[in-house]
């Protein structure tokens, strides 16, 4: 468990000590990407509570979902068509489903477990 | 077990990325705000800078104002000195000398009585297409500035600013430029001299003062009983 809370803390660091600054036209890109993994990490922790998670699924997701996005956000640059607008919307959306879909798992488990803790009571 | 560990591995990898791509685009957004000038810490930072840039300006101007006060001083003592001189060696001549030809530099601030010109640019007319045919142009100011000078001025300044044996006049559009500064219209032209012959010499008929209301510029004439003209600083 503490391995993968380890390569959170070492990223974060990288990311905050690494001096690179990128061209302006280049921020659309990792934000689309900054999106994407949130995303992910998202719909795993609501597969994950509705007992249908894959770690396969997820891992593979995590890196193809960035990969898309800043693929598409690519494309769109180079059509002239604001594409990472489209991959911003449907990612923010799916974020806030997975987040609701958690919240109500999380509120019917807490309330089952309050139901159970009453009846032991009783 | 091995299958498990690989798992690990690939989770502390996606949670590496995620971390990542989480600082690093923060410290990017955070870099961005500062450059931009978007950011309100931005906008403060310029705005201390200016204020510092302005007091500086302001520190100069006061120094200069010092300076300037300073070499008026020191060019009245060299002439009280060479007044002192002629009075003892009887070197008058020379003195006079120095002082005409300071006079045409204008190395010196002078008074005296004088003409002031006037020269505005006419009134708007819609039947004249050509806008350059009513608006001050530096002939106007050459004509009367050499009219001037052929009657006898000892001294010409334009909106204040004195002209010198070296001085240029350029037309720019609609403002002229007299020795590096900018003047909009209208151009007081004040000359030192005698006053009766001055005006004189601008009123002949056929004249200066007929050419310029011809060219639809509106001309006033004013003696003046005492005018002031400031010393040129700098140059040689």
């Amino acid at each position: 468990m503490w391995l993968p809370i380890l390569g959170l803390l070492i990223g974060i660091f990288l990311g905050l000590i690494t001096d690179l600054s990128i061209p302006e036209q280049y921020s659309n890109y990792l934000s689309i990407a900054v999106l994407a993994a949130l995303d992910t990490l998202f719909g795993g922790i609501r597969a994950h509570l509705q007992n249908v998670y894959d770690d396969n699924v997820f891992i593979s997701g995590f890196f193809f979902n960035i990969a898309l996005a800043a693929s598409l956000a690519f494309l769109g640059v180079h059509l002239g068509v604001d594409l990472y607008l489209a991959a911003i919307f449907a990612f923010g959306v799916r974020l806030f489903q997975n987040i609701a879909v958690i919240r109500r798992i999380l509120l019917v488990q807490w309330s089952e477990k309050k139901k159970s803790t009453k009846l032991a009571d009783k | 077990m091995l299958k498990r560990k690989g798992k690990r591995l690939a989770f502390s990898i996606v949670f590496l990325t995620l971390g990542f791509l989480l600082s690093f685009s923060y410290s990017i957004t955070k870099d961005q705000f500062s450059q931009d000038g978007q950011g309100h810490a931005a906008v403060s930072q310029y705005s201390a800078q200016e204020k510092q840039v302005r007091k500086e300006l302001l520190q100069i101007q006061q120094r200069n104002l010092e300076l300037q006060d300073h070499l008026y001083k020191n060019q009245d003592i060299i002439r009280e000195f060479e007044q002192k001189l002629s009075d003892e060696n009887d070197l008058s001549s020379l003195t006079e000398q120095a002082e005409r030809y300071r006079l045409i530099l204008g190395k010196v601030a002078v008074e005296g009585p004088g003409v002031e010109v006037t020269l505005k640019d006419g009134q708007y007319d819609p039947a004249i297409l050509n806008i350059n045919d009513y608006i001050v142009h530096e002939h106007h100011i050459f004509n009367v500035m050499n009219e001037l000078y052929i009657a006898g001025a000892e001294a010409i300044s334009i909106n204040g600013q004195r002209i010198s044996h070296d001085s240029y006049i350029v037309c720019n559009g609609p403002v002229i430029t007299i020795d590096d500064v900018q003047y909009p219209a209208p151009f007081v032209i004040s000359a030192i001299g005698d006053g009766e012959v001055l005006a004189a010499a601008l009123n002949i008929t056929g004249g200066i003062k007929d050419q310029l209301v011809n060219d639809h510029i509106i001309f006033t004439l004013e003696k003046k009983a005492l005018l002031t003209m400031d010393p040129i600083i700098g140059g040689l």
